[in-house]
């Protein structure tokens, strides 16, 4: 009982030295691009922080206790919305214990919410078709134009919680759609001359970045959404690419080299790793020089002029 | 006459009902609204096993169906329940409990519960990283934990790192095949309490360090205060650019039971377990366990009547899994065990196991 006593002591201690930094709002988000567009908008008066790092598999975030922690006291939680992260968070923010941010209160926010959803499944969803999203493609952050219904959001849920500072939200989302706006115009020019090429992505998580530049999805490395690629359909991808034209494989960080690189070396093709999360690689440190680097890669690739393994 | 009469009164009542069964189909569709319906998923799990020590068939066998249900009761309390049929057609209300997040840094559960006691106790069976549950595990707090009726409260302190501190008052059960502590005083101050002290840090971007004690405490029905102690290390490594292709856990824990009767504390059970599971590739894994229990029952320690006897049990397990999915695994389970009691000295056994969940099913716990 007297050790018990001496532990509860010295938490107790410790909990009054261990004050929580304290900020006007503290913004936590599944996802870096969500963090990178929640601090765009927050400005000076949010501190935000990502769970998922951006050279992580948002599908298979670890449920760490730190990221319980990391969100004790958060005063808004962004998620991605469309189940991307449905498969972690459930455990993560009821162990939170912050009654802040919790689904349905002021603090909790469905990014995904306006939106313009692509690939949402009609008819039965069977997990015959693989680790399918039944509320339609998550990956919404590979648009441009998505992030500017994100940071508007933004904007009014910080206006809401934080109101002497509802000005500036409104002021940094307007900066933030004129600066997508104008990226976006640059980043459409280096895209112009590839339009209606054929890529392949790892996963099928390129739909809304192949949907704006005009680009189309020849197949994927990986035979179903989740389930990792097998020799055999290795081997008739890059068959069925070298008649094509399809050169191009993309994949991220997290999903295996290996694997992309056999289908683009067997196709004659170049195999190429891109961030599709803000942090994914270096000097994609927030969204624009995210899509800066996405861009040129790609485009770079689909010239014949990539760097990448061949 | 009274049969002309109720005929027309019949016939004259047709209009009616008729239209009483049409407005009867028009509102009900839409008057009982299924979209606050749970979230439902179910598990299954086989096994088979080939022990040439146990009286009994090689074969595939049912373990059980697991039903979970899982919703959003109203703004306060969040309804967890996890049903569980077994091959004996008994249904076992594994989990049914309503938990609260409404007050700052504390989690509370209320109901019938896995009691936050250890680290393998606090496990589905379909999540146990081998087939077999260690020994310890049967002979001091339950073979898949400590599971009654209680309230726990869970303080997420305000150190820097996950520092949790829970405490927990269950009612009072008597021994049986799930209860191995006697908690059976019928006085009215019988509450069996629990305790336990968890601590999570990060040592680096993929690597956790987890320390955990529990304390599990209450009177039994021969009136004197029999208790569980354990502590647990887990450190667990989960690279971030291969979340879902490496990793492995090293982990150890210890447990022990026992009585004290006029001040006298006796120890009737103890042992523990260190083992190491690894990650190779996205749909392979394999692991390895070292235990060892004192003074306790397994099954194919017996006399020659086949009546069970205490032994100091060692046993040696390795297993790999074949995950094709996040839903089904297949796993293969050879292990080795020596006692010092029994007619068998030794037991050796190979197990497969079959796992397959439908519907919604979130992570488990880390």
């Amino acid at each position: 009982m007297k050790h018990l006593i001496r532990i509860l002591l010295a938490v107790s201690v410790a909990a009054v030295v261990a004050v929580p930094a304290f900020a006007d709002l503290q913004v936590a988000t599944s996802l870096t691009d969500l963090a990178s567009v929640a601090q765009f908008v927050g400005g000076t008066h949010v501190k935000a922080q990502s769970l998922c790092r951006g050279y992580e598999d948002p599908h298979f975030v670890p449920a760490k206790p730190s990221l319980m922690k990391a969100i004790q006291h958060a005063d808004v939680f962004v998620s991605t919305g469309l189940e991307l992260d449905g498969g972690w968070l459930p455990l993560v923010l009821p162990g939170s214990r912050n009654p802040k941010i919790q689904p349905g209160t002021k603090g909790f926010v469905d990014a995904s919410q306006g939106v313009q959803v692509l690939e949402k499944p009609s008819g039965t969803v069977s997990r015959a078709e693989g680790d399918i999203h039944p509320l339609g493609n998550p990956h919404y952050y590979l648009d441009p134009k998505a992030l500017e219904v994100v940071a508007n959001h933004l904007a009014d849920v910080f206006s809401r919680l934080d109101p002497k500072y509802a000005e500036d939200y409104r002021e940094n989302a307007k900066k933030f759609d004129e600066r997508m706006e104008a990226s976006l115009k640059k980043w459409q020019e280096q895209m112009e001359p590839y339009k209606g090429q054929p890529i392949v992505p790892y996963h099928k998580n390129f739909i809304y970045f192949i949907d704006r530049f005009g680009l189309k999805e020849f197949g994927n490395v990986e035979p179903k959404p989740g389930i990792p690629p097998t020799p055999r359909h290795i081997a008739e991808l890059a068959e069925a690419m070298k008649g094509s034209g399809a050169k191009v494989v993309v994949y991220e960080p997290y999903y295996k080299a290996d694997a992309a690189n056999e289908v683009a070396k067997r196709a004659g093709g170049t195999a190429v790793e891109v961030a599709t999360e803000v942090g994914g690689l270096p000097g994609t440190d927030d969204v624009f020089s995210k899509f800066d680097v996405l861009v040129r890669s790609i485009s770079t690739a689909l010239s014949g002029k990539s760097g990448g393994q061949k | 006459m009274s049969r002309r009469i109720i005929l027309v009164a019949a016939l004259l009542c047709l209009p009616a009902l008729a239209a009483a069964q049409d407005t009867s189909t028009g509102p009900s569709s839409s008057m009982f609204s299924n979209l606050a319906n749970p979230a439902i998923g179910v598990n299954a799990l086989f096994t088979g096993q080939a022990a040439p020590n146990i009286d009994q068939a090689y074969g595939l066998g049912f373990d059980e169906a697991e039903i979970s249900l899982i919703s959003v009761v109203d703004p306060y309390w969040t309804f967890v329940s996890n049903i569980v049929f077994l091959p004996d057609h008994t249904i076992d209300p594994e989990e049914v409990w309503v938990r609260s997040t409404n007050i700052p840094s504390v989690q509370l559960k209320l109901g019938n519960l896995r009691g936050t006691f250890g680290k393998h106790g606090l496990l589905h069976t379909h999540a146990f990283p081998f087939v077999q549950a260690p020994i310890v595990m049967s002979n001091t707090i339950g073979n898949e934990g400590f599971k009654d009726a209680g309230v726990e409260a869970a303080w997420l302190t305000p150190l820097p790192w996950f520092s949790e501190l829970t405490a927990g008052a269950y009612q009072s059960v008597g021994l049986d095949d799930d209860h191995p502590l006697d908690f059976g005083s019928t006085k009215h101050d019988n509450v069996p309490l629990l305790g336990h002290f968890k601590n999570l840090v990060d040592l680096n971007d993929a690597t956790t360090l987890e320390i955990g004690q529990s304390l599990l405490t209450g009177h039994g029905a021969d009136a004197s205060r029999h208790s569980a102690y354990g502590a647990d290390v887990t450190v667990r490594n989960v690279p971030a650019r291969n979340s879902n292709r490496h990793g492995w856990i090293l982990q150890g824990e210890y447990l022990q039971k026992g009585v004290a009767t006029g001040g006298d504390y006796v120890r009737e059970q103890d042992g523990g377990y260190a083992s190491f599971q690894y990650r190779f590739s996205q749909v392979w894994w394999m692991g390895v366990r070292g235990e060892q229990a004192r003074n306790s029952f397994t099954d194919f320690v017996v006399d020659e009547t086949g009546t069970p006897l205490p032994a100091t049990v060692r046993r040696g397990s390795v297993n790999v899994a074949w995950t094709p999915s996040e839903f089904s695994f297949v796993r293969l389970e050879y292990s080795h065990a020596k006692a010092d009691a029994g007619i068998h000295p030794s037991d050796d056994r190979l197990l497969i196991q079959m796992s397959y969940t439908i519907g919604y099913h979130p992570a488990h716990a880390y």
